[in-house]
């Protein structure tokens, strides 16, 4: 790719990790805080259950935050992950699950029955969860948090896309690369030596030039076999083959 | 001579998908037929939402009234900061019918709570029936886990303590006479609080089970008094005290105290002249709190509260605009970048 290159600018001019990034973080991250905190206040101001009951209780308000709180983490870290592998997806959508599973065992009879005094928590998720108010404000505040990160990154891939952005957008366009075949790995020949031995020698240049060991009469597909297969990824058979043509035709002619 | 190489070196990870980073892997991209489509749904779907919301809160029925007796016209203002018993009562009325059924609270303001010393001033196990505590409170009910005399208080705490004591009544002005509205307080507390996390000790009768402990401070009566009527009202079953147990989040809150299901009402309260009257025993001047009473129906959504339902409405309007920009700006974009 041709761009591939220029993918260390970004890097270079400290566009990821700077003063500036790190504003824009502390910005988001303020509004995100008081978001979570200020719609479940003035949506519970007041507020009761279906049946008249309690809902703006200090419990039922402690789990409605910490539930949306990690809905919207969960959604940023879905958002910031840029390939969605299933090793990913399985800690991302199990974080989530185990959420959900501690939360109902922490506030179950059972743990209650056991250790009184540590699960005061009892009833607050069967009693405020089946509340649609509670659903609803937990799906404003979450996506209230979310939209504006979508929006701004889609105008800014839009308007000002940096280089990675248009590499990965190409990359997605081109398909991913195949998979490397598994080659096992080539088994080295043990007469890898036998290049040493020659380079350092003097070698077989004058013989090879002589044309003394040509056969032209006998076998001339020999030398053709040879000549067309002068590449070095296979060159150690090659040489293999030369030394033992030349000894063969060293024996059959004088030097 | 054979020299032997080392194959591969030791360090050298293994070709395998998930070392070598090369896991099937799907790449989510924010691009335009995805993300402008999708606003515009939110958008729609928020609208609707938030237009139900506002119908289903804007037809609930609120009555307020505020009976701190600040002002020294107002009926209660006598008992403000009287220490003897104190009766008040006021007068309102309700233009429409008051459809049913109709929830009676109590509201109290600058009231906190929420505040984490007085709301973790109780013992659970105490709460739950257990006598080794009734002996032995734990140390987080201090300073009102004990008497003077050393006496072990039960229910101990703060929290406890300071439980809600004004008592009401209501009366409908028929024909010139007073007619008593009955008042419903069974069911007003969760149902996991009657059930599962407040038991009486289960010794018969009640009262022995509290020998050797004393009342809270400031309650009038024992707790094994608070319903002799009922046994299954009585002790820390006692309704009224787990309504009062459910500590609020906000400094400004409702308590249901009870509700109007009576027979005669069970349409809700006709149009006309009534009366509260108020027992007034819970001081609030001193921290410049105000008491006051609501009546209210509820709906799908709960009380009323106009928030959400605009909350909705705005969001959606908000996600549409936002909408129909990023589709100028791509449509710009993408022209610009044809030319």
């Amino acid at each position: 790719v041709d761009c591939s290159t220029l993918l260390y600018s970004p890097g270079q001019l400290n566009m990821f990790f700077s003063k500036r990034t790190f504003v824009q973080c502390l910005i988001v991250s303020t509004y995100t805080s008081l978001v979570l905190f200020l719609i479940p206040w003035a949506a519970m101001q007041d507020s009761v259950r279906g049946d008249g009951k309690d809902v703006a209780d200090y419990q039922s308000f402690a789990m409605l935050t910490q539930t949306s709180l990690m809905v919207v983490v969960s959604a940023q870290m879905f958002l910031d992950t840029h390939y969605w592998t299933a090793i990913n997806q399985f800690f991302l959508l199990g974080s989530i699950a185990a959420y959900l599973a501690i939360t109902f065992t922490f506030y179950s009879n059972g743990l209650f029955f056991m250790f009184t005094s540590s699960f005061p928590f009892i009833g607050s998720a069967r009693n405020s969860l089946n509340q649609p108010n509670v659903w609803l404000t937990m799906f404003l505040t979450c996506l209230l948090c979310i939209l504006p990160t979508v929006a701004y990154r889609f105008l800014h891939m839009l308007l000002h896309p940096t280089i990675t952005d248009k590499v990965r957008h190409k990359a997605r366009e081109e398909g991913q690369p195949a998979p490397a075949p598994y080659r096992p790995p080539p088994r080295r020949v043990s007469t890898r030596r036998s290049s040493y031995a020659f380079s350092h020698s003097q070698g077989y240049g004058d013989l090879v030039t002589s044309r003394k060991f040509l056969r032209l009469k006998r076998r001339p597909s020999l030398l053709l076999l040879i000549l067309s297969n002068l590449n070095w990824c296979s060159g150690n058979f090659i040489l293999k083959v030369a030394t033992a043509l030349l000894k063969g035709s060293l024996g059959k002619s004088s030097c | 001579m054979v020299k032997e190489e080392q194959e591969e070196s030791p360090n050298r990870p293994d070709n395998t998908a998930f070392t070598q980073q090369r896991l099937p892997a799907w790449q989510p991209i924010l691009s335009a037929s995805i993300v402008i489509p999708m606003f515009v749904l939110i958008g729609a779907a928020f609208i609707g939402v938030g237009v139900a919301l506002f119908i289903a809160s804007r037809d609930i029925q609120l009555q307020e009234l505020d009976y701190t007796g600040d002002d020294s016209a107002h009926p209660c203002y006598k008992c403000r900061s009287s220490t003897e018993k104190c009766t008040c009562s006021m007068t309102f009325s309700i233009p429409n019918l008051f459809k049913g059924p109709v929830f009676f609270y109590y509201g109290l303001t600058n009231y906190f709570q929420n505040q984490r010393k007085y709301g973790a001033s109780k013992d659970d196990n105490q709460l739950y029936g257990d006598l080794d505590y009734f002996k032995d409170p734990s140390s987080s009910c201090d300073p009102y886990t004990r008497d003077s005399r050393n006496i072990p208080i039960v229910p101990c705490g703060a929290l406890a303590n300071s439980m809600f004591n004004d008592t009401f009544s209501l009366s409908h002005v028929v024909n010139g006479t007073q007619k008593i509205v009955p008042l419903n307080g069974k069911g007003i507390a969760w149902w996991t609080d009657y059930n599962v996390k407040f038991r009486n000790p289960s010794v018969t009768p009640l009262i022995n089970a509290f020998n050797g402990t004393k009342k809270p401070t400031n309650w009038p009566k024992p707790i094994y008094e608070l319903d002799t009527t009922d046994v299954y009202n009585n002790g820390f079953i006692n309704q009224d005290f787990l309504v009062w147990m459910r500590r609020a989040a906000l400094p400004d809150f409702r308590k249901l105290y009870r509700r109007i299901t009576h027979d005669d009402y069970v349409n809700g309260l006709p149009a006309g002249n009534y009366t509260l009257t108020i027992e007034y025993n819970y001081p609030v001047y001193s921290f410049n709190g105000r008491k006051k009473v609501v009546l209210s129906n509820v709906s799908w959504m709960g009380g009323k509260n106009d928030f959400l339902g605009i909350a909705y409405i705005v969001v959606g309007s908000m996600c549409v605009v936002m909408s129909i920009v990023m589709l100028i700006v791509y449509a710009k974009f993408k022209f610009a970048e044809d030319d």
